[in-house]
């Protein structure tokens, strides 16, 4: 019943996409809006067909219908019900019909958007994209991963439940969604790129119709990365957030494409130049998303054999073939149309900054992807095994970081077209100088390691410099319209939210830097064994081993140490990392517990549980400044938010015997340009 | 003109100075501790998934951790003890492939790639540069006049 439910719906899916792409290839083809009307209509049954399916899905997880091999393999009747839901992402099958799904939902906000716009071509062209991608997703799950196959023979007593690592924290609940709503939405962008290229309106047109929808598909991948991270902090218990995972990496890669396109669209809308490049950009942020879900799900990242054992590999890695084909298919073909006029008249312009930021995010996708890959390639082209961890990629992307540090505290203040020597001087001494002194400060109390001493010298220059602009923005607001410090500034911010917005998320990737020098440079690690009563001291903490409890439940049973956290005589409360066993595994699953401060977490986990003669291994790691990840990630989430907001422009307020604004001399006024 | 660039030329001998300061070799010995981080957060654990096996608390983690303890205070000097664990395991034991052989691709590629792009934008500034600048005939005044007034 719920599997027919949902088979109906996956069928309804790809029958509704279908012929949706052929009206609106029809209606475009004659010309013909009614056919394009009813292409534009099937958009929503193919949303309500993803709602079908989703829900046949959630129904035979809560209802625990074992009848269903997904259902079975990732859902047990002793799974609590927040991980029975969750159970909808928890493998491969059902992910597809939650990224449908969100996929869906994009198409339909974007032809209801659109819909007094259908006789235009470029929307029925982005729409016939668009809808092309779900028909393949949709088709993708009839055949090769159906989530609604049902088990061979009788159903079994009880399902074996999701993975222990998937059922272990409450944020399983937020990072996958966050991460496909992200994931997912570059595909609108992606739709009307390639429709700028077919209709040959490569302007700034598409820029304009997507830059919300890539704002929001960026803001939600990066909440989704920060999550990720947060979720491997808090759950798997090594004590760090980022392992360089080839699945991590996945998520990485389209947000590093997609953020040297949101910077290089302002080169356009402003210049109306790097039209090729932008529309580059924004197909390889979507076939880096094809490509990540690739790597990640087809299982080749283990093994370049493995992947061939399902269909699933191959069906990913012939779409992406065959878009990356039509992307440069499409772009050869408009080459000669696409070159823009223009020029960038200095190096020292935001322009020319601009260009130097897209050179270091791309070379840092290059980075990430050759570092992902070439363990793949080295075995599938010599038969050997290679591997490329941490140590590389911590090599390599920390210059170009430091790099990238150094242009968002530079070129926010860089005028367009050319910078005088006086408006350098005036806009970057202070900051630049700000950022000297602390890196002094830095040497002489904090630290000699070179990459921290840069990080924390260009982050204060990155946010004097921020401060500088802002004030100077809202001052010269409070003297034109004779208002108060918060008016001025919620006008300010109001008037160009883009610019201030950025900011916000520029303060965020600050925190966020800062906090990855510092776990660089400060912290301590050690395993001690602890006999009950024992305590160690670790860079001032005291940890004492109280004793150890057991809890069974039917989801899994935990062996949790109580430690007893103290620094300078004062009681930090008692924290209880953990150890799981679950009834579908043999491997144990530890759960750290962590002490959150402003400054220093202090990490707990158990290494190896008390023995017979009580002793205990606890793993007691101090790391510094984590919290300001979660936090700078809050900061970027936030300024997103500001930056898709609407502009409000100041009324013109002519008032005999008002203060005019001082007239700008330079180019462009302070706090005009994004 | 001096006056003009003095502030730029002290702030970059303040910057330059700190540089070499935290570049300069450290004096005092390495902790064995350290060093063993330094060298196991360059090997792969071998029973978990990318993990170091300075970040791992697998038992195989920790028996090589000690190891190397136990070689660093023996005298064995860092290419030593790689080797053994290459010879052991295998060449992907490594997180950071060698330079010689495959391996210098994934180091060699990126830096190509990166100075080619710098290249790039270094020869379309100077060409920019070389091309007159676009000038506004009255024609276009008049067309940009239009529009303004009809908005």
């Amino acid at each position: 019943m719920r599997a027919a439910l949902g088979i109906l719906g996956i069928a309804l899916g790809v029958g509704a996409s279908a012929v949706g792409v052929l009206l609106l290839a029809l209606g475009i083809a004659r010309k013909d809006v009614e056919l394009v009307r009813a292409g534009r209509r099937c958009v929503f049954v193919v949303l309500a067909a993803a709602v079908i399916a989703v829900g046949a899905m959630e129904w035979a997880l809560l209802t625990h219908d074992f009848s269903i091999k997904y259902v079975a393999d990732n859902n047990a009747r002793s799974t609590p019900v927040l991980f029975t839901i969750t159970g909808l992402w928890a493998a491969l099958e059902g992910s597809i019909l939650l990224w449908v799904l969100i996929l869906a939902g994009y198409i339909a906000f974007t032809a209801r958007r659109f819909r007094s716009r259908l006789e235009d071509p470029m929307v029925a062209w982005a729409l016939l994209v668009a809808l092309s991608v779900a028909l393949f997703f949709f088709v993708f799950m009839a055949v090769a991963a159906n989530p609604f196959k049902l088990v061979d023979g009788t159903a079994p007593i009880d399902g074996r439940g999701p993975n222990p690592l998937l059922q272990n924290h409450p944020l399983m609940a937020f990072h996958p969604p966050m991460l496909y709503l992200g994931y997912v939405g570059f595909t609108i962008p992606f739709a009307f790129a390639v429709a700028a290229l077919i209709t040959g309106r490569f302007g700034e047109g598409w820029l304009a119709d997507t830059r919300r929808t890539t704002l929001v598909a960026w803001g939600f991948l990066t909440v989704g990365i920060i999550l990720g991270a947060w979720w491997s902090y808090e759950v798997l218990g090594w004590g760090g957030y980022w392992g360089w995972d080839p699945v991590e990496n996945a998520s990485l890669l389209p947000w590093l494409t997609g953020t040297a396109f949101i910077h290089s669209v302002i080169v356009q809308e402003r210049r109306g130049m790097l039209r090729v490049w932008n529309l580059s950009l924004v197909l390889a942020t979507f076939c880096l998303t094809i490509l990540g879900t690739f790597l990640t799900r087809s299982g080749v990242v283990n093994s370049v054999h493995a992947f061939t054992q399902s269909s699933i590999g191959p069906w990913l890695l012939t779409f992406l073939g065959v878009v990356v084909v039509i992307c440069l298919a499409l772009i050869a073909w408009r080459a000669d149309k696409l070159h823009a006029p223009g020029r960038i008249d200095s190096p020292v312009s935001r322009e020319a900054a601009f260009l130097a930021n897209n050179l270091l995010f791309t070379g840092l996708a290059f980075v990430v992807l050759l570092g992902t890959v070439f363990p793949l390639v080295a075995e599938a082209v010599r038969g050997n095994q290679l591997s490329v961890g941490e140590p590389y990629f911590a090599r390599m992307t920390t210059p170009i970081g430091l790099g990238l540090l150094f242009l968002m505290a530079v070129a926010p203040a860089l005028p367009w077209r050319a910078a005088s020597g006086d408006v350098l001087r005036r806009r970057l001494l202070v900051p630049a100088y700000s950022g000297a002194v602390v890196m002094l400060v830095t040497l002489v109390f904090l630290t000699r390691t070179l990459a921290t001493v840069l990080a924390f010298g260009l982050a204060t220059f990155a946010i004097v410099a921020i401060f500088r602009e802002t004030t100077l923005a809202v001052r010269s607001r409070r003297t034109a319209d004779h208002a108060g410090w918060l008016k001025a500034f919620t006008g300010t911010v109001r008037g160009n939210p883009r610019r201030y917005g950025g900011f916000l998320v520029h303060i965020g990737v600050v925190c966020i830097a800062v906090a990855l020098a510092s776990a660089g440079s400060f912290g301590a690690r050690q395993e001690v064994r602890l006999r009950r009563g024992d305590s160690v001291v670790v860079s001032g903490y005291k940890v004492k081993y109280v004793g150890t409890r057991t809890e069974r439940s039917a989801q899994k049973t935990s062996v949790s140490a109580d430690l007893a956290l103290s620094k300078g005589g004062k009681s930090l409360g008692t924290y209880a990392p953990a150890v799981s066993t679950f009834p579908n595994s043999n491997s144990a699953i530890g759960t750290p517990s962590v002490r959150t401060g402003l400054l220093e977490d202090v990490y707990l986990t158990i290494v190896s549980s008390p023995n017979a003669t009580g002793r205990i291994t606890v793993g007691i790691a101090v790391n510094s400044m984590t919290l300001w990840i979660w936090l700078g990630g809050g900061l970027m989430a936030l300024g997103t938010i500001v930056a898709i907001g609407p502009t409000v422009r100041r009324r013109l307020q002519v008032r005999a015997g008002a203060p005019q604004p001082p007239v700008p001399t330079e180019p462009v006024p302070e706090g005009a340009g994004v | 003109m001096l006056r003009r660039w003095l502030p730029w030329i002290v702030l970059a001998v303040l910057v330059v100075g700190a540089l070499a300061y935290s570049a300069w070799p450290r004096s005092g010995d390495e902790s064995v501790a350290a060093h063993t981080r330094r060298i196991a957060s360059d090997l792969r654990c071998i029973d978990c998934e990318s993990l170091s096996v300075a970040d791992s608390a697998t038992s195989s983690a920790r028996a090589t951790r000690a190891d190397i303890a136990v070689r660093i205070r023996h005298g064995e000097s860092d290419a030593e003890i790689r080797q053994v664990y290459v010879d052991r395991y295998g060449e992907s034991v490594l997180l950071k492939p060698s330079s010689n052989g495959l391996g210098i691709l994934v180091w060699a590629l990126p830096i190509a790639a990166l100075l080619i792009g710098a290249g790039g934008i270094v020869l379309a500034l100077r060409r920019w540069q070389r091309q007159p600048r676009l000038v506004a005939s009255t024609a276009d005044e008049e067309l940009v006049a239009e529009e303004r007034a009809r908005s």
